[in-house]
């Protein structure tokens, strides 16, 4: 190091030296080939199996499965009959991608059941955006020998308020529900959130 | 046929405005019936959706709020039902305008509800508001929220999916976890469902 040069540096430098020198003409050939055989196009079989072999192994696994379920499907249609494999109605399950249209479903009421715990109460009801706070719309029915209240309400999809009315008197929000905190009024309500159907 | 069409309308009209009236009847305080009655027809005239200011009027009734209270309450969700009407587009349902006055009450900027309909103009996005007010109403920035949101919609994302979206952020809070990762996480989740970008795009041109 005092003259300047780093020791590592000379030995890389003596290692390299040391390799066959590259011939030129080697490496055009083997970029003239390359470039050809991407300017070739591949036939269908080649492009499919191309697609299969950069399948993951699960990946592959599951076309087969498709593949040998769609052939023997072919076999039992044939031997069944087409009256039989035909179902009446099939639920879609899963993520619905392209939502409806016209809105028809934002209209629908659902079911939204709701329960309270209130062991010393006499008469409990349910009172919300969806029943205009009416105490007498949806009385809460006890379930058991003093187990909870519960009902159901029907309300649109969409964010609601509400609230338990205890005896007539008591407007309490449902401990386990979020709160929704009024800027109008005293007292907290409690948010359900109704899905679409 | 015009007559028969007329006295059909004016039977409709008279059958809602009475049963509003007949909700009203609750409301035991005379004067405090008669102000609501009163503030009602005024805004019905003035083009405002009527059905929420008389719940949040019976609202108040029901936790016992007096009359000035109640009547503020009715003018301040005017104010914002109507300027939720100029944003969503006079088609916008009256359970959509109400959603998007809730949106309003609590902080989501007004120029993100004029986006979220721009990205479905075709349907109601009742829910999709419920569940941004309530992610807001959780501790989520107003800004943030919106901007998770709107990307949700522009990827696909249903009033379903939102919805348990919510659902599952508002469980994480619960547990203890912040608003803003909890909604960060549970996107990212809702997003792994979602087609690509390119291919939603594709699909809403026409």
């Amino acid at each position: 190091m005092d003259d300047g040069r780093d020791e590592v540096i000379d030995r890389a430098a003596r290692a390299l030296g040391a390799m066959p020198a590259v011939r030129t003409g080697a490496v055009a050939r083997v970029l003239m080939a390359v470039r050809a055989n991407q300017a070739r196009p591949a036939s269908p079989w080649r492009r499919f199996t191309r697609r299969i072999d950069a399948m993951s192994v699960s990946a592959r696994g599951a076309a087969l499965l498709v593949a040998a379920s769609l052939v023997a499907g072919f076999f039992v249609r044939g031997s069944v009959g087409e009256d039989r494999l035909l179902p009446a109605a099939v639920p879609v399950v899963g993520p619905a991608l392209q939502p409806a249209a016209n809105g028809a479903a934002e209209q629908r009421l659902m079911p939204v059941a709701v329960a309270f715990e209130a062991a010393n109460a006499t008469s409990v009801s349910v009172v919300g955006d969806f029943n205009d706070w009416d105490p007498r719309a949806t009385p809460m029915v006890r379930v058991g020998d003093g187990g909870p209240w519960s009902a159901t309400v029907f309300a649109k999809p969409g964010r609601h308020t509400y609230a338990f009315l205890i005896d007539g008197t008591t407007l309490v929000a449902d401990p386990r529900a979020p709160r929704a905190r009024s800027a109008d009024f005293e007292g907290d309500a409690s948010v359900m959130m109704v899905r679409t159907p | 046929m015009r007559w028969v069409s007329a006295a059909l309308a004016v039977a409709a009209f008279g059958s809602a405005a009475g049963a509003q009236d007949a909700r009203l009847a609750v409301i035991r305080d005379d004067a405090t019936r008669d102000a609501v009655r009163q503030f009602v027809e005024a805004a019905r005239a003035r083009g405002t959706p009527t059905d929420p200011l008389v719940a949040r009027a019976l609202e108040g009734v029901a936790f016992k709020a007096d009359r000035k209270k109640i009547e503020q309450a009715m003018a301040a969700l005017e104010k914002r039902l109507r300027r939720s009407r100029d944003l969503l587009g006079p088609r916008a349902s009256v359970e959509e305008v109400t959603a998007a006055a809730d949106a309003l009450a609590a902080d989501v900027p007004e120029g993100t509800i004029r986006d979220m309909k721009r990205i479905v103009p075709q349907r109601p996005i009742t829910v999709e508001l419920g569940v941004l007010t309530e992610l807001v109403a959780r501790g989520v920035a107003p800004k943030r929220a919106a901007t998770m949101v709107r990307e949700l919609m522009a990827r696909g994302a249903t009033g379903a999916q939102l919805t348990e979206l919510n659902a599952a952020v508002q469980q994480d809070v619960a547990l203890g976890v912040k608003p803003v990762a909890a909604l960060e996480l549970r996107s990212r989740g809702v997003m792994s469902l979602l087609p690509p970008p390119a291919s939603v795009l594709s699909a809403q041109r026409p």
